[in-house]
């Protein structure tokens, strides 16, 4: 068994440059502005007529409101948004689902499609079956429906592409890399489809070709999964890593691009772990988005 | 104690140092993947990291949810290899508690916490190194790692410690200085309004003393803020470029 | 047991009357409550009674191998104990977070401030060395626990005396008491802490909280300063800001506080000498007796009546409802309000023009009747309380017999219980108990020794 070891010294230290600082940035405690007239946004809090910032960024001003948004924050969501998340509890008519946020969600019970159809009422029995349906641990892909006053979100999948995941792997990265599209469900040209949660968990899948059948996504296809189509979602998630520690933004295309790329360098998959590795790859995407945008 | 002098005639102390000098601070954010926020600090000697959870739902007993503001929980740890001779328990003597109590204290008064009413914000510190000062680097090192989890603050926290002995005030003191029972003052201030979170002192100091004392720590802590605050905007630069923003 | 919260209008009544400087026992704002120091038959222990706040300390010494790093140096070693007898809310065995800071705060204060001198304590270096060992327990939390405990721990200490010890060679003889005079300890100075409560960000300062002053409270800062001016300690906790020059008047005010209290531990621990030398009785049970007044007096409690200045107080209707149900303005007219006088602590007289209202509680012709009786009886019951010379009152609220009373109590008694009867007929038993008797019993004062039945 080989085990591959490197001391971290001898790892080549990229040059130190010196970033160019952005217009605008805050750190907190920094006054914005003195002047009253403005309304105060996220990132800022009011003291003696004057708006301080309460976090690092960049200032931004839209009309007369003023917020800083931070690098990196939990996900707040907003209404439309596709998430994935974890069952944390089976609760009274309703699941709390982990979406790395500030609360827990809330995925009700007359939110979710059971089998029998869409608008069967929900009766007793159902909710001593919830956790037959879902229970403590599972992967569900859902949307935003609504925005409880305290911040913690309303789940639903009342769509069919929406429901419990399968087989797959789930990788978290944060919620400030990925940008809200029109979909969030990519079938990519190698023979796996990413779901890219607008809360940082990305679930990459083999691509199942079955109609979508009217059990309402409850089924779990338990089959076993062939070896290529491991391997091409094994290279996926490493290169979603090697994105999310360059912080570069996620999106189907840079998926993509960095999928090519490490096909191209000829690397095993286990060597994209390797950061020389990382780094070649991410370039080269880099390059290539900058090039065709 | 005889033998060890603590400012030489010359005005240099043991390390070499001023005494308004302090030890070089050395700094890096966003060192773990998994934590929301992280940051690692040396000061001198002395090495701590710290990590940030949060805000996030309250994990255990829901009965120290509060209705209107954040749960702050916090942890100060030393390793057992920090020291000199090996300590026996990381954390869970009376020094550690009660040190976990002052960071407790020091960051609900500084986080903004009614913006996450019935959620729980984790910080935990760990002391890899212990050099003297400790308690202020765990501070600055909680603050940075805060920033870098994007949680809202009402300022930095800056924590230095400030001696007096031989009517001269020392700043920043190490474990060798602390040894020779000193009056001692560990103070953690909010720096642009010079409000102090949190106050603590040992040994004897004559009160005509005390302004002066306290002068240089708000001096001192004003440093530390500079330091950090440098730290704080090259990583957010660095960031930002490589987000794809010019 | 978790501890029952201050209700919500508690704590607003506090809060504003603590704004305009005002407090519930009618202390000032930097007034200590009374100090009570008792000294036990033996050496070093303590028992210091702030208002109702009570701590008991004991030192005691043993022989110990030295600390390697220090082998020239003996050991003091400080432990608080908060039991659940002093408060529910505290637990049995494990150490609440308070726990800790009382602890550490009193080691700060004794240990690192040097207040005894620790090479005195060496017997032979790099072998035996004494180590003191300062035991506090808390009897009762009525807030200021910090300070109470700083007070037993010092005058329990300077109360102490060693075993001597002499050294000769290899040999280390440790006298017994008999063979030789124990040795005091040799302390340095006398360090003690000053607890100040913050309110209002930190615009108005209290010192010596009560327990309710500290469950309101947005911060506390604990100073330890000695006679001589030095600083020895300071604890901020609270979630609050402060700023240099509040730290500075603090400290001030405390360094004036403590001369008074290291003089009256002065002069116990004199008053205590000087008893053990000429021989006569010392200890507890003798101090216990000379603060009480005379033995007789232990089941009652002998309180002077203080005056409440009632001169900005007024009454105030918002509206009243008048028999047709209409809403109606009500003037009030202020000069009814009468003086106010505190016989027990938690109850007030009021003595008005007018001897009370009608009773309005239970409806029908009974009530009437029950007026008149009650307005005779008044008139008769309030010419017997002028009579009583001194208004002894009861604090025991038992429903047992046993009760103490004085000659004039069993003529009330007689009075009232012919009352109780008649009234009792007339409304059929319905009001019962103390319900029935708690307006005339509110104005005689708490538990005098009335029994309705």
């Amino acid at each position: 068994m080989a085990v591959d070891l490197r001391l971290s010294c001898r790892i080549k230290q990229k040059p130190t440059t010196i970033y160019k600082e952005p217009d605008h940035l805050v750190t907190p405690g920094d006054v914005i502005t003195t002047d009253t007239g403005f309304m105060r946004g996220h990132g800022t809090y009011m003291e003696d007529d004057k708006l301080y910032a309460s976090v690092a960024g960049t200032v931004e001003r839209v009309n007369k409101l003023i917020c800083v948004q931070p690098l990196k924050s939990r996900y707040s969501g907003e209404v439309g948004d596709v998430v994935v998340g974890r069952i944390a509890e089976v609760g009274q008519k309703r699941w709390k689902v982990d979406t790395n946020s500030r609360l827990d969600s809330a995925l009700l019970l007359s939110s979710v499609n059971l089998p029998g159809g869409e608008l069967r009422r929900k009766t007793a029995e159902d909710e001593l079956m919830m956790r037959q349906y879902l229970s403590e641990g599972d992967l569900i892909s859902a949307e935003v429906q609504a925005v409880f006053h305290d911040g913690a979100l309303s789940l639903h999948t009342r769509s069919l592409k929406y429901g419990k995941l399968s087989q797959g792997t789930l990788v978290k990265v944060s919620p400030s890399l990925v940008k809200r599209r029109k979909t969030h469900f990519h079938n990519l040209p190698c023979g796996a489809s990413v779901i890219v949660g607008n809360n940082g968990y990305i679930w990459i899948s083999p691509t199942v070709n079955e109609e979508a059948d009217s059990t309402g996504g409850f089924v779990q296809d338990l089959n076993p999964v062939a070896t290529a189509d491991r391997e091409v979602v094994a290279r996926l998630h490493n290169c979603i890593l090697a994105m999310a520690r360059h912080r570069m933004m996620l999106s189907d295309t840079s998926i993509i691009y960095t999928y090519e790329a490490s096909l191209a360098i000829g690397s095993l998959v286990k060597d994209l772990l390797k950061p020389e590795m990382e780094s070649e790859v991410v370039t080269m995407a880099r390059e290539r988005l900058e090039t065709e945008s | 104690m005889a033998g060890v002098e603590v400012v030489s005639e010359q005005g240099f102390r043991t390390d070499g140092r001023k005494p308004n000098e302090l030890r070089r601070i050395r700094c890096k954010q966003g060192v773990f993947s998994h934590a929301d926020g992280s940051a690692y600090i040396e000061q001198g000697n002395t090495k701590v990291l710290a990590t940030v959870y949060g805000p996030h739902e309250i994990r255990g007993s829901r009965s120290k949810a509060l209705h209107d503001r954040a749960y702050v929980n916090c942890q100060f740890s030393m390793a057992t290899f920090s020291t000199g001779e090996r300590k026996q328990r990381p954390r869970g003597d009376r020094k550690s508690t009660e040190m976990t109590m002052h960071m407790k204290q020091t960051f609900e008064a500084t986080i903004l916490t009614q913006l996450y009413p019935r959620s729980q914000i984790d910080i935990f510190v760990e002391v890899l190194q212990a050099d003297g000062g400790n308690f202020a680097a765990c501070v600055n090192a909680a603050t940075l790692a805060l920033i870098d989890a994007g949680i809202p603050l009402k300022d930095y926290v800056c924590a230095c410690t400030v001696g007096f002995v031989d009517d001269v005030t020392i700043v920043d003191i190490n474990h060798l200085e602390e040894t020779n029972h000193i009056a001692e003052f560990t103070v953690a201030m909010l720096p642009k309004s010079e409000q102090f979170v949190m106050l603590e002192m040992s040994s004897r100091l004559h009160l005509d003393h005390l302004s002066k004392v306290m002068d240089m720590a708000t001096k001192a802590c004003k440093d530390v803020h500079l330091v950090l605050d440098r730290a704080v905007r090259d990583h957010v630069s660095e960031v930002w470029q490589q987000l794809g923003n010019t | 047991m978790k501890d029952h919260p201050l209700s919500n209008c508690e704590e607003k009544f506090v809060l504003a009357a603590i704004a305009e400087n005002r407090r519930f026992d009618g202390r000032g704002v930097y007034i200590y409550r009374p100090i009570v120091i008792l000294y036990g038959h033996d050496r070093g222990c303590c028992h210091v009674q702030i208002g109702c706040t009570r701590v008991l300390a004991q030192v005691s010494c043993e022989v110990i191998i030295p600390k390697q790093t220090r082998p020239n140096e003996g050991v003091l070693h400080m432990n608080v104990e908060l039991s659940p007898m002093a408060c529910p809310s505290f637990e049995a065995g494990k150490q609440s977070d308070y726990g800790v800071e009382v602890n550490r705060a009193l080691e700060r204060l004794l240990r690192d401030s040097l207040c005894i001198d620790l090479e005195s304590l060496c017997i032979m270096s790099g072998e035996k060395v004494w180590q003191i060992r300062v035991d506090v327990h808390v009897l009762n939390h009525d807030g200021n626990l910090i300070d109470c405990s700083s007070i037993a721990a010092i005058a329990a200490l300077s109360h102490f005396r060693r075993p001597d010890v002499t050294v000769s060679g290899e040999e280390v003889t440790i006298h017994p008491l008999d063979e030789k005079d124990a040795v005091p300890l040799s302390v340095n100075h006398i360090p003690l802490s000053v607890t100040f409560a913050f309110f209002d960000q930190g615009r108005t300062l209290l010192v010596d909280p009560t327990d309710q002053e500290e469950r309101v409270m947005d911060g506390k800062m604990v100073v330890g300063i000695n006679k001589h001016r030095e600083l020895c300690m300071l604890h901020v906790s609270g979630k609050m800001l402060v700023l240099q020059d509040q730290v500075v008047r603090c400290v001030n005010i405390a360094a004036a506080r403590v001369g008074e209290i290291t003089d009256l531990i002065k002069d116990t621990l004199e008053k205590d000498n000087a008893a053990r030398k000429s021989g006569k009785e010392f200890g507890f049970a003798k101090c216990l007796a000379d603060v009480i007044l005379g033995v007789d007096d232990l089941l009652k409690h002998y309180v002077d009546s203080m005056s409440v200045d009632t001169t900005s107080v007024g009454q105030t209707a918002k509206t009243v409802v008048d028999a047709d149900g209409n809403r109606v303005q009500m003037e009030v007219d202020n000069a009814e309000t009468g003086n106010v006088s505190i016989k027990v602590p938690g109850t007030g007289k009021m003595s008005t023009n007018t001897e009370g209202g009608a009773v309005t509680w239970c409806e029908g012709e009974e009530s009437d009747s029950d007026v008149i009786l009650l307005d005779k009886n008044d008139s008769t019951s309030s010419e017997v309380s002028s009579k009583q010379v001194s208004a002894v009152v009861e604090l025991s609220d038992s429903e047992e017999e046993s009760v103490l009373m004085t000659s004039q109590d069993l003529e009330r008694t007689e009075l009232s219980k012919s009352r109780a009867i008649e009234t009792r007929e007339n409304r059929g038993g319905r009001c019962r108990g103390k319900s029935f008797g708690g307006r005339n019993r509110g104005k005689r004062g708490r538990g005098n020794g009335q029994r309705y039945f």
